[in-house]
């Protein structure tokens, strides 16, 4: 069988790289170790947070899937920084764990032109610098266009408890060391990051009473697109009965598929390969594409709908350390695999390990500890805010001086994991390799953590890989348009030597990258790609000129004296309580209005910045250049330059160690390069005037 | 043709030093309109005007009139820089030029760094292959230049003061980016309040740094060296004899000089304003009372005072009064007409430095001019940090950044966001000065303030 394009690993980028693929018609395989443990959260089972929202609000609005199986699977909803304004509001949903990989791993096994394999890769196969196919464990060659690693960060991974180190790649998956080496001789810079989980305790054994609990919003906040629009039906005053349902879908449009999960796969896996085999597998004549991409449908199966989608919401609680847990930690820090000295690699600063925030801030008399259920089936619960890498003893003591876990049984041991990363200064702005043609790499494997930051990747590079054995031009967000192209850019302009979180800080216009706005400043992408259903597309476009109307509307129309836009400026005003509002605006649009009266300013503002810039971000760098040849630069210039190879005058600033002057000589070369004409009258001129400045 | 650049720029063209005219060259597409805004004519205002036509009008900032002026219009692509391009040719020689330049400014302009001009021009394709070589090598030596004296700078106390400054703006935008960046249980709760008091405190650094631009003028203008003396002890000879020229008018009557009069020179590269001035003395003439009254004022305000006193008489009690009240440390006390006595008496004063002249001859005045260039050497370290037109540009800006940012930030938490962007720019512009960067910094910032994440 010959793939487009093989997805090396089912993590939350692997996924999100497969499922964009097939959905653009590639014939995709997915190959992972464990299919079972597809989009498996081996920390946190929490979708979003403040960046990291805005994040899956982008994915959503582009196609990807993890807006959709958070809201499907979440338990708990909140929104964040609401007094702060829309640029930094943030949606955070705890998901159930085990619902979240399955609904994933139905989804997977139900999407056209995408194929699971369970396997190993060791190895890719290069042909004159391009990728030709993966190497299995047993030697099997599988061909294919391109190739996406996601390998996260199981590349030789190690877990660390204590004293005691074993091989791993994290949330019970094995490591894949041979792999990892063979990036390694295969001339990629890799290096060691760490980080960590908790240990996970019985939700029966904890005194919830000695804790501040933490319900969720309601109604709940969603991330999709899909999930809003069917949300008005959850929140009638009594279930919703079929015909209820049957007259508010478009039913008539719906076309029954006949099964083509079989067929698919019937004789078309390779040899010694097993073919799909999701246990969680679901009912052959489901038609996800269908269900998925067109909003209108009359039922919803339970593997890709567990529960009404924020019904039943769980709660969180809030307790804290104490300055007993913080002795037991200090006079165990010899034990802990970070201060024994078993770990090298890098960890994450702003998700430190326990042990980390005694030592860096001593002063700090307690810590919070929140405890977030795990899911509706599971007696697992998540003490967020002591991961650590303390011998067994240690934190069953540790975890035992915090009030309100006296009694808490540990039913898994936290542990600390390290891995290697591949400097992501070697790949393009698609996530291609800048030596392999055809080699996509995504995910933690680039040195970031968190699922949100692997999936936009994963997305990034799966539609990448398609487009590029399309024959399309490449799909690249600009740091003005998306945190995804925040993300990217800073990857590969600046790499990273801890592992890589987004923050909103990282955005240099926050303002017009807000979560509520993703699917309009990106609705052109959308199009283009052409994943998101075409319904939520025309829907999109119908609230953009709803909008400009509105917005219109109000700048013209008076009441009392001034316009409904001056109105609608005050402080603390909203959209709904405005006089002379229009009562059957869709909600979408009113909240796009609201914020363009009170932030229209600041917005203008932020534009003009960008358009400043602009200037330089649209001036491209020919390929080609033999930046060691030129002398005018300096020598570190010259070899930051030659590494990172960088693709405008705009990214050429924002490598680290490069000057303005280094630019002034990089203008010289490009100028010269873009001007192949001049008219002798020109040069006559121009030595006439000589060098004055 | 891409025209790469979007803001304009304005420099003084012409070479520092005494000159009749002052050329100010804007270039960039706001040109125009700049020239619009700042140039009162008859006729068509600038931008309505042809290219490749000049106009007479005059330079206004507000409504206050600031020189007489020549304006040449130069229209894309048909300027040095292939850019709009106007010059505003002042006829007030270098101060009135200095004034234009601030005028432009204050209306959009921002200053050229060191060949700018010359980089927009290859850039935007003006310049020929060979040229641009040969340019590229031009601004490495320039670059290099600046990187040396950017490295003096870091030595210095301007630095120290900047990077001060720099730090504490820092802090206040860690603590303010980190309340957008995570949630309100993982800060302390006095984050903000604490904010608006080291924004307060980094506004008056900046305030007391911008304050030292008018002392710079030793570094800008040149120190004001004044020559006075009793009449006719010989002020009005050394003066032309130091300029190398005759500028004043010199007899044997006492009180000749009746008014100061004023010229610049440059000596050994250090520029100065030679100020001459009436002899200090009682007089029943009002025009010369009035000339005394000025020197008296020109003596307060100078930087170093050449004292002179006649050595073929004796002196005068009045004399010495004078000289009594002048500092010794910018005094030199100058024996003049020495060619004219056989032994050179006994100074009246020890405290003070003294040189002998005779202004009869070019020799004469030698041991004057070492003099001179010897005090001023040292004087040209200013007593303390002083910044240049680039620098009082950019803090202004930063300046008004923080104002505006403290506002919205007391006046509604909802406008954070626009005040931290605000802030970002204040430290774009004070990384404009020191070389640093606000996103490298500001994560190290964060974390190194707070105990953040869970």
């Amino acid at each position: 069988m010959n793939y487009d394009i093989i997805i090396v690993g089912a993590g939350h980028a692997g996924c999100e790289a497969a499922l964009a693929a097939a959905r653009m018609g590639m014939q995709t395989a997915l190959i992972t170790m464990q299919p079972d443990k597809a989009a498996n959260m081996p920390c946190n089972p929490s979708i979003g947070g403040i960046a990291k929202s805005h994040l899956v609000f982008e994915l959503d609005a582009l196609g990807g899937e993890m807006a959709r199986n958070t809201d499907m699977t979440g338990i708990q909803f909140r929104v964040l920084n609401t007094r702060k304004g829309p640029a930094v509001q943030a949606n955070r949903a705890q998901c159930d764990k085990q619902a979240y990989n399955s609904r994933m791993c139905a989804v997977l096994a139900n999407t056209r032109h995408l194929e699971i394999i369970k396997g190993n890769v060791v190895d890719i196969d290069i042909q004159d610098s391009a990728v030709t196919a993966v190497i299995m464990k047993d030697g099997q060659h599988i061909p294919a266009k391109s190739v996406v690693i996601c390998a996260g960060t199981s590349l030789r991974g190690s877990i660390h408890i204590g004293e005691e180190t074993t091989p791993g790649g994290g949330g019970d998956l094995p490591a894949a060391n041979q792999l990892g080496l063979n990036l390694h001789s295969r001339g990629f810079r890799t290096a060691r990051l760490k980080t960590g989980t908790p240990p996970r305790l019985h939700k029966d054994s904890i005194d919830y009473d000695r804790l501040v609990i933490q319900p969720g919003v309601e109604p709940p906040p969603f991330f999709s697109c899909t999930v809003k629009k069917l949300s008005p039906m959850f929140h009638v005053e009594h279930p919703p009965t079929d015909a209820d349902l049957l007259s508010m879908f478009h039913v008539e449009h719906r076309n029954p598929r006949v099964d083509h999960t079989q067929t698919r796969c019937a004789g078309s896996t390779p040899n010694n390969q097993q073919p799909t085999t999701n246990s969680q597998a679901v009912s052959s004549d489901l038609d996800v594409e269908r269900w998925m991409l067109d909003v209108g449908c009359s039922h919803f199966p339970p593997e890709l709908m567990p529960w009404q989608p924020g019904g039943d919401q769980m709660p969180c609680h809030l307790g804290h350390t104490t300055e007993e847990t913080h002795r037991i930690i200090r006079e165990n820090l010899n034990r802990s695999s970070l201060y024994g000295g078993q770990i090298s690699g890098t960890g994450v600063r702003y998700c430190p390990s326990v042990e980390d925030k005694i030592v860096k801030f001593p002063d700090k008399p307690q810590h919070h500890v929140f405890v977030e259920p795990e899911g509706r089936s599971t007696d697992l619960v998540y003490p967020n805010g002591i991961s650590n890498s303390l011998p067994r003893d240690v934190q069953r003591e540790m975890v035992r001086s915090i009030p309100g876990l006296e009694e808490a049984v540990i039913v898994e041991w936290a542990y600390a994991i390290e891995y290697d990363f591949v400097d992501p200064t070697q790949l393009t702005h698609t996530l291609e390799s800048k030596s392999i043609e055809g080699l996509f790499l995504a995910g933690q494997v680039n040195g970031t953590t968190g699922y949100e930051e692997a999936a936009a990747q994963g997305f990034m590079a799966g539609v990448n890989a398609a487009l590029k054995v399309q024959g399309e031009a490449p799909f690249v967000l600009r740091r003005d348009e998306a945190y995804i192209g925040v993300l990217i850019d800073d990857l590969v302009t600046k790499g990273t030597d801890e592992p890589y979180r987004m923050f909103t800080s990282r955005a240099e216009h926050r303002l017009l990258l807000r979560q509520d706005n993703a699917r309009f400043r990106l609705w052109e992408h959308a199009v283009r790609l052409g994943i998101v259903d075409s319904e939520l597309v025309v829907e999109t476009e119908r609230f953009a000129s709803d909008i400009e109307r509105e917005k219109q509307r109000i700048e013209t129309t008076r009441h009392g004296g001034s316009t409904l836009l001056h109105a609608l400026r005050q402080r603390g005003m909203t959209y709904a309580a405005l006089e002379g509002r229009q009562a059957d605006l869709d909600p979408v649009v009113a909240e796009q209005v609201e914020i363009w009266a009170r932030y229209a300013g600041y917005i203008e503002r932020e534009q003009k910045e960008v358009a400043k810039r602009r200037g330089m971000e649209d001036v491209a760098i020919p390929d080609g250049i033999d930046y060691r040849a030129i002398d005018p630069l300096r020598l570190e210039a010259r070899e930051k330059l030659d590494r990172i190879r960088p693709e405008t005058l705009g990214q050429a600033l924002r490598i680290p160690g490069i000057t303005p002057a280094d630019i002034s000589v990089l203008m010289v070369i490009v100028g010269r390069r873009g001007t192949t004409t001049e008219s002798t009258e020109d040069v006559r001129v121009a030595s006439t005037n000589g060098m004055r400045t | 043709m891409t025209t790469v650049f979007k803001d304009t720029i304005a420099a003084i063209s012409t070479a520092p030093g005494p000159a009749g005219i002052a050329i100010l060259r804007l270039s960039g597409p706001d040109s125009l309109a700049i020239a619009d805004s700042v140039v009162r004519c008859s006729g068509p205002p600038p931008s309505q005007r042809a290219g490749g036509t000049f106009l007479h009008g005059r330079v206004v900032h507000g409504e206050e009139e600031i020189d007489e002026a020549v304006v040449l219009i130069f229209r894309a692509p048909h300027s040095y820089t292939r850019e709009d391009v106007v010059e505003i040719q002042g006829h007030g020689g270098q101060a009135a030029a200095q004034r234009i330049l601030q005028t432009v400014l204050a209306v959009g302009a921002r200053p050229a760094d060191p060949g700018e001009f010359t980089r927009r021009a290859f850039l935007n394709g003006r310049i020929d292959l060979v040229q641009a070589e040969a340019v590229a090598d031009l601004i490495r030596a320039r670059s290099d230049r600046a990187a040396a004296a950017a490295v003096e700078q870091l030595e210095g106390r301007l630095s120290t003061q900047l990077n001060a400054l720099y730090d504490h703006l820092m802090a206040a935008v860690a603590d303010l980016e980190a309340s957008l960046d995570f949630e309100e249980g993982e800060l302390p709760p006095s984050v903000l309040t604490q904010t608006d008091a080291q924004l307060a405190a980094a506004e008056e650094e900046i305030q007391l740094l911008l304050a030292t631009w008018q002392e710079g003028h030793l570094l800008r203008d040149g120190a004001r060296v004044v020559i006075a003396g009793q009449p006719n002890v010989g002020k009005s000879t050394l003066m032309n004899r130091l300029l190398g020229r005759d500028r004043s008018i010199v007899t044997h009557l006492p009180g000749t000089t009746r008014d100061t009069i004023e010229e610049s020179l440059i000596l050994g590269g250090i520029p100065m304003r030679l100020i001459d001035t009436a002899g200090l003395r009682d007089t029943s003439c009002l025009v010369e009372q009035q000339g005394v009254t000025r020197a008296s004022i020109s003596i307060d305000q100078a930087d170093l005072v050449l004292y002179l006193i006649d050595a073929s008489q004796p002196v005068s009690v009045e004399a010495h009064t004078t000289l009594s009240r002048l500092a010794p440390k910018t005094t030199l006390l100058v024996q003049s007409k020495v060619d004219l006595v056989k032994e050179i008496p006994e100074p009246p004063d020890h405290r003070y430095e003294i040189v002998t002249c005779s202004a009869s001859s070019e020799d004469g005045v030698k041991s004057v001019r070492d003099a001179l260039f010897a005090r001023l050497g040292q004087m040209d370290t200013p007593p303390h940090a002083v910044i240049s037109e680039r620098h009082r540009t950019l803090l202004q800006l930063a300046q008004a950044c923080m104002v505006e940012a403290r506002q919205l930030a007391s006046e509604d938490e909802a406008l954070l966001v626009p005040a931290a962007d605000l802030l970002r720019s204040a430290l774009d512009h004070l990384g404009s000065i020191t070389g640093r960067t606000y996103t490298s910094e500001l994560l190290d910032a964060i974390f190194s303030r707070f105990c953040i994440g869970k």
